[in-house]
């Protein structure tokens, strides 16, 4: 009778499998980075990555402070050229023709004040920040059994008019850490086309998982690949980095 | 205790009696980077079946085409996204829910306009984000959905009119609805099985009044009738409780296909099309009292022509008396339908038309060459440009770098254009080669002659393409003959080994050894010649539609066994299979010994191997008679025996296989849904979705110079599988392992001009194939954590270059496009584009290296010069060298500015500590300032405001000139170099005199302010700086 209910068991095991719920994959995705303290505890992240750009590797240095500020720092032939600044209240980047800072269009800042608090993750804490997140079902990823799970955060401006905000993440069903996200582009020429990012190499900083190595496309193209070198958690940086400076 | 084991037994043996995983996900899991390459064109498009728009947003549009799915514009028809890449791309109907227009839209699949190519459908499909995720719905057997209505005040409602199966009876047709959202259909309207619902509307004031026109209809492969003493218009006033018919005022008999509208801004004015037995009764109705009793207003020829191909009605809905019908041209009437006009010019064959929500003059027209536009009421029309739905019959491929894809479309005439052109593939690169529907086109196997043809053979044309002649050259009937019957898609064959032969198939088969010239037949009658299905001038039931579409009992089928000319395989569309091994004396119709096979199933495709002159494979056909089941055989003994190739896994009629000329293990397959891959001989198949839509792939073709596999897909146009050598390596060996370097094609470094295309933003550009370097492999798990990295070395096993790998389980492909290193260039106030230039690398042995974890993979990759280079192996090394000096050159200077600006830097912080020093320091900087204004510009922005160019920026304007120059360097450049060699050595002799002026007094005056003094990091050490 042992053996039986060991086959009864088995057999329940084998054809059954277990169902998950977005929570439970979520929650164990944030488990296997590293633990939802852990994570509430971090106060910001600095990425150094590369990006090749006709044979040349193009370093980066990204910020990304609790608080929401956050640049991207370029350097280029020893100048350093900065895109996506926040710094609290403008949200700026450099002319490449001018070298200087120039604000965002005011959708884009106003979009980008509605996403405040993703840091460092969107899932976490997502329904306190009033996201809502639904497992659609499995999809084939990478060659990859995974999760989808469709994010939908606050809603944003396109064109002035206000549209849902979802993104599908792709968990790998086995580790539990998104793959791939996918999310419709609102604006510009590949409106309507899909952008697709992905993710790989997770490794451990301070007790907590990054993917160091990015692929950012858009579906049925190509992907350009961004390496992460180093990842430095609650970096120090001066603030008048952030700062955007009117021209005098 | 029995009943336990039993169910114990169950358990434990469900999963291996469940298929382990169905076709798609198992290529999901293998293909990885493998991914198809859509070409369009774009310039023709292709058949739109239906347009629908936003209620309340005039950018967002919907259309559904005849075969190449769902578009979305989100800015108002200026661009088109595809959204429905997945599923069937036949579509009858797209329906917006009014109360969530932003996310839910349903589509019903399967085409209404029920020509002889119309394709079928699989279902109703409902998404609830606007596109980017689609669930099937049900009314999976339902092949063609004319009509959706969601009622308006409540989403769980809808309405569907199922026009249903064309080729054979169906009771799955009618109109159905669902109170549940779709989880629960029942059928509220049904008429009988040879019967549908071909239009209905929904009164806008009051969703519980429905008009619904019910059609009786069918097909057959040689035949087609429209209408019946079952045809009726209905209407309900419950919901679709109870239906009454509303005949009063209607021509008595028969009726055919019938169109409904009904004006928005007054919805008791109605107007129907009725197709009926006099021809003095057809036409427009009008009724104004919401269907009591109806008027006959006009039959001009725009309104009653081809009743089953155009019936849609549509009125503006801001001015009841403003009605647009489709046509052959398209009509338009002002006057509430008494007199009509024409649309403007555009491709003929309208089959939906629509006023956009706001302004009535803006409106979007669907027609057998795509959809247009207009600005002015429908007065003048433009095309949409990007939308690549084009309908092939056939591709064929030629020799040519880069090779041409020949082939004719639905309604849309032949073309050919190249598979990949300077800036992408756009719509000047395509040519005609043929008028009216065009079908097969066969490139001359060695001259730059391409035979071409329309429907029925009216035409068959050999063009010169060099020197821009056309003959006309099909068979033509001499004494004794009877008529010749071709079928609308007639055959043709060219010879492996004859390169002047060409074939063509009536009933019988005709060979022809000097290019159309003379032709001799040399079968007899290869069909059944079956009387009652050769009387095709009869056809169309109440309108008669005598096209030749529906010539049958003829040859479909040809193919001469590229190891033996004597060999010939003929099929027909009436199931014959004949074989001849003497050049045609004698023939035996081998279709008896087909497992499985029904009698008379169409053949669709004949491919004779290229491995044994006795095997051959046959692909069969059997839709026309409602059996929707793939067919694909092979035989290994000239047809006395044939054994399946297929398994259940794959899905939809099958229409073609190509055999791979390397492996004969690989095969591919071309189905109503797609592509199928099989590496085994067909014991198990794999489906390709890769950037692949679920189209029906009409035609596959090898191009054997670049193993690419070309696809006529009938929606969605030409489609590329580039390099298919990785497949013919997959064997269970290699699957095994957990990394596997593939075999791939040859790594050439390209010498072309890099100018562009001209196409608008607006214009669809199908991609080029990549010209980088490619490493493929596989990878038995996707690489989600820890450390992976690729490097290349070169043959002395030092790093050339790091490059991000592919992480993906299955196949990968990282690129590389053959750079080198780019030298660090001085630091100047603006940035120097040409300063970004790689340095080319020498071609020679070089090795992959992958680091994963901590295991190790390497593999050798040779790569090699452009064999068309305009430039010889000794130039080559002069121009090696001479970039190699500049690239030096460059980088010298940048250590040179370096030191400069850490002096100046030094002395401006000095003068600042310590204001006192400026008279002794402005005059020294103005000195050290003077001569970095002669190396760097200094001034201005990246723009137009930039100070002259310097010696850095002619520098990099030379270097950049000499490392992507495709010649060696010309005497100009190298005395150029001279030029700016002397200008450095002068720079440098400047420097050392100034630091011999002023080096040792700084610094010492640095010391004594409590500064450091002037340090310079190595050259090593510098280049390391960011």
């Amino acid at each position: 009778m042992r053996i039986l209910s060991l086959l009864l068991a088995l057999a329940f095991t084998v054809s059954f499998g277990h169902a998950q719920t977005a929570d439970e994959i979520i929650n164990k995705y944030l488990t296997a980075t590293g633990g939802v303290e852990k994570w509430q505890k971090l106060e910001g992240i600095k990425m150094s990555a590369k990006v090749n750009q006709g044979g040349m590797d193009i370093p980066l240095d990204i910020f990304n402070l609790k608080d929401g500020r956050q640049m991207t720092v370029v350097t280029f032939q020893g100048k350093s050229i900065k895109q996506g600044v926040y710094d609290g209240t403008t949200l700026w980047s450099t002319n490449f023709m001018t070298m200087k800072a120039e604000k965002s269009d005011a959708e884009t800042t106003e979009n980008f004040k509605t996403a405040l608090g993703d840091f460092p993750d969107p899932f976490l804490n997502y329904s306190a920040k009033g996201y809502k997140v639904e497992l659609v079902g499995k999809e084939t990823v990478e060659g990859t059994e995974t999760f989808k799970i469709k994010l939908t955060k606050k809603p944003v401006l396109v064109e002035g008019k206000s549209e849902e905000n979802v993104s599908f993440y792709f968990f790998d069903a086995e580790e539990f850490i998104p793959i791939m996200v996918e999310s419709e582009i609102k604006v510009g020429p590949a409106k309507g086309q899909i952008s697709q990012i992905t993710m790989s190499d997770y490794q451990e900083v301070n007790g907590l998982f990054f993917p160091f190595s990015l692929g950012q496309g858009v579906k049925g193209m190509g992907s350009q690949p961004i390496t992460m070198t180093k990842i430095e958690l609650n970096p120090q940086v001066d603030s008048k980095e952030f700062v955007f400076t009117e021209e005098k | 205790m029995n009943q336990l084991y039993r169910f114990l037994y169950l358990a434990l043996l469900l999963p291996a009696f469940l298929p382990a995983q169905d076709a798609t996900t198992r290529g999901k899991e293998l293909f990885g980077d493998l991914r198809a390459r859509q070409i369009g064109p774009a310039i023709m498009s292709g058949r739109i079946s239906d347009i629908e728009l936003h209620p309340s947003n005039p950018k967002v549009i919907y259309v559904g085409t005849a075969g190449g799915g769902v578009w979305k514009s989100n800015d108002g028809g200026a661009r088109f996204n595809s959204v429905f890449d997945n599923h069937c791309q036949s579509i009858g109907a797209v329906a917006v829910d009014p109360s969530a227009p932003d996310n839910v839209v349903w589509v019903g699949t399967g085409e209404t306009w029920t020509r002889n190519s119309v394709s079928f459908g699989d279902g109703i499909y409902r998404t609830g984000d606007g596109g980017l995720n689609w669930t099937k719905m049900g009314l999976e057997k339902s092949e063609r959905i004319a009509s959706i209505i969601v009622n308006p005040k409540n989403a769980n409602e809808v309405y569907v009119g199922v026009l249903g199966a064309l080729w054979s009876d169906s009771e799955e047709r009618g109109v159905y609805k669902t109170s549940d959202g779709g989880k629960t259909w029942s059928k509220i309207l049904y008429v009988n099985a040879t019967t549908g619902c071909a239009d209905m509307v929904m009164d806008p004031s009051n969703p519980s009044i429905l008009y619904a026109s019910f059609w009786e209809f069918r097909r057959t492969a040689w035949s087609f009738n429209s209408g019946g003493n079952n045809s009726a218009l209905y209407k309900s006033i419950d919901g679709g409780k109870t239906w009454n018919k509303i005949h009063n005022g209607f021509p008595n008999g028969k009726l055919g296909r019938m169109g409904i509208a009904i004006a928005a801004s007054n919805p008791k004015i109605l107007y129907t099309v009725i197709e009926s037995e006099q021809d003095k009764d057809k036409g427009l109705y009008r009724s104004d009292d919401a269907g009591a009793s109806w008027k006959q207003l006009n039959n001009d020829f725009g309104i009653v022509v081809r009743p089953f191909y155009f019936s849609r009605i549509t009125v503006d809905p801001r001015n009841p008396e403003v009605i647009a019908k489709g046509g052959l041209s398209g009509s338009i009437s002002r006057d509430g339908g008494k007199t009509f006009r024409n649309l403007g010019a555009m491709h003929s064959d309208i089959h939906d038309i629509v006023f956009s929500i706001n302004d009535s003059e803006r409106m979007f027209v669907g027609t057998d060459g795509g959809v247009y536009r207009s600005w002015n009421g429908g007065t003048t029309m433009e095309i949409v440009a990007n939308l690549p739905v084009s309908q092939y019959y056939h591709v064929s491929v030629d020799n040519q770098e880069p090779y041409n894809i020949y082939g004719g479309l639905q309604d849309n005439n032949t073309w050919y254009g190249p598979s990949s052109s300077p800036g992408g593939i756009e719509a000047r690169d395509w040519h005609l080669i043929g008028v009216g529907d065009g079908f097969r086109a066969l490139p001359h196997p060695t001259k730059r002659i391409v035979y071409s043809e329309m429907q029925g053979a009216e035409n068959v044309w050999r063009t010169d393409l060099e020197k821009n002649k056309i003959r006309v050259i099909q068979p033509l009937p001499v004494i004794g003959d009877p008529k010749l019957r071709w079928n609308w898609n007639p055959p043709m064959a060219t010879s492996a080994l004859r390169p002047d032969r060409l074939y063509m198939g009536s009933q019988f088969l005709h060979k022809s050894d000097d290019m159309g010239d003379t032709w001799v037949k040399i079968s007899p009658d290869l069909t059944t010649n079956n009387p009652s299905k050769t009387s095709q001038g009869n056809s169309g039931g109440l309108s008669t539609d005598n096209s030749g579409a529906e010539n049958h009992c003829t040859i479909f089928t040809i193919a001469e066994s590229p190891l033996d000319e004597k060999v010939i395989w003929v099929g027909t569309d009436d199931g014959n299979v004949q074989v001849t091994q003497d050049a045609g004396k004698t023939w035996k119709n081998v279709n008896t010994n087909l497992p499985g096979l029904p009698a008379g199933t169409w053949c669709y495709h004949i491919e004779a191997s290229s491995f044994n002159k006795g095997t051959a494979y046959a692909v069969f056909e059997g839709h026309s008679h409602g059996d929707m089941q793939p067919y694909a055989y092979k035989t290994t003994n000239f047809g006395a025996t044939w054994t399946s190739v297929l398994t259940p896994e794959v899905e939809g009629v099958a229409r073609n296989i190509q055999e791979d000329f390397v492996n004969p293990n690989l095969l591919f397959l071309g189905t109503e849904f797609g592509l199928y891959i099989s590496m085994n001989g067909g014991k198990s198949w794999y489906k390709f979705t890769n950037n692949m839509p679920a189209v029906a792939v009409y035609y596959l073709e090898i191009q054997r110079k670049t193993n690419d596999l070309v696809m006529g897909t009938h929606g969605r146009g030409v489609i590329i599988l580039d390099d298919i050598s990785p497949l013919r390596q997959i064997t269970d060996e290699v699957l095994a392992k957990d990394l596997h370097f593939f075999k791939n094609r040859p790594a050439i470094m390209y010498e072309e001009s890099s100018f562009g295309g001209t196409a608008g933003e607006m214009e669809f550009v199908g991609p080029n194939p990549s010209r980088a370097g490619q490493i493929v492999y596989y990878l038995k798990k996707r690489h989600s954590l820890g450390k992976f990295t690729m490097e290349i070395q070169n043959a002395a096993g030092q790093k050339v270059h790091e490059i991000t790998p592919g992480k993906s389980k299955g196949i990968n492909i990282v690129e590389w496009g053959y750079a080198g290193k780019v030298p660090k260039i001085a630091k100047g106030q603006t940035i120097s584009r040409e300063g970004a230039t790689p340095a080319p690398i020498p071609a020679g042995k070089y090795k992959i290296v992958v680091q994963k974890g901590t295991e190790t993979y390497t593999h050798d990759w040779d790569i090699s010069y452009d064999p068309k280079s305009a430039i010889t192996l000794e130039d080559r090394k002069l121009k090696e060298a001479t970039v190699q000096k500049v690239f030096d050159m460059t980088q010298s200077l940048a250590y040179l500015v370096y030191e400069l600006d850490e002096t100046i830097n030094g002395a401006k912080q000095l003068m600042s500590k310590n204001t006192g020093l400026s008279s002794t320091l402005t005059p020294m900087l103005a000195e050290y300032n003077k001569l970095k204004e002669t190396l760097v510009v200094t001034t201005g922005d990246n723009y137009v405001s930039a100070g002259e160019p310097q010696l850095r920026e002619d520098l990099a304007s030379l270097f950049s000139n000499l490392a992507s120059g495709l010649y060696k360097p010309s005497a100009n450049e190298l005395a150029n170099l001279k030029r700016l060699e002397a200008e450095f050595n002068a720079a440098k002799v400047e420097l050392q005199k100034l630091k011999g002026k002023h080096a040792a007094k700084l610094n010492e005056l640095l010391v004594q302010n409590q500064l450091a003094a002037i340090a310079i990091k190595p050259f090593e050490e510098f280049l390391k700086l960011p």
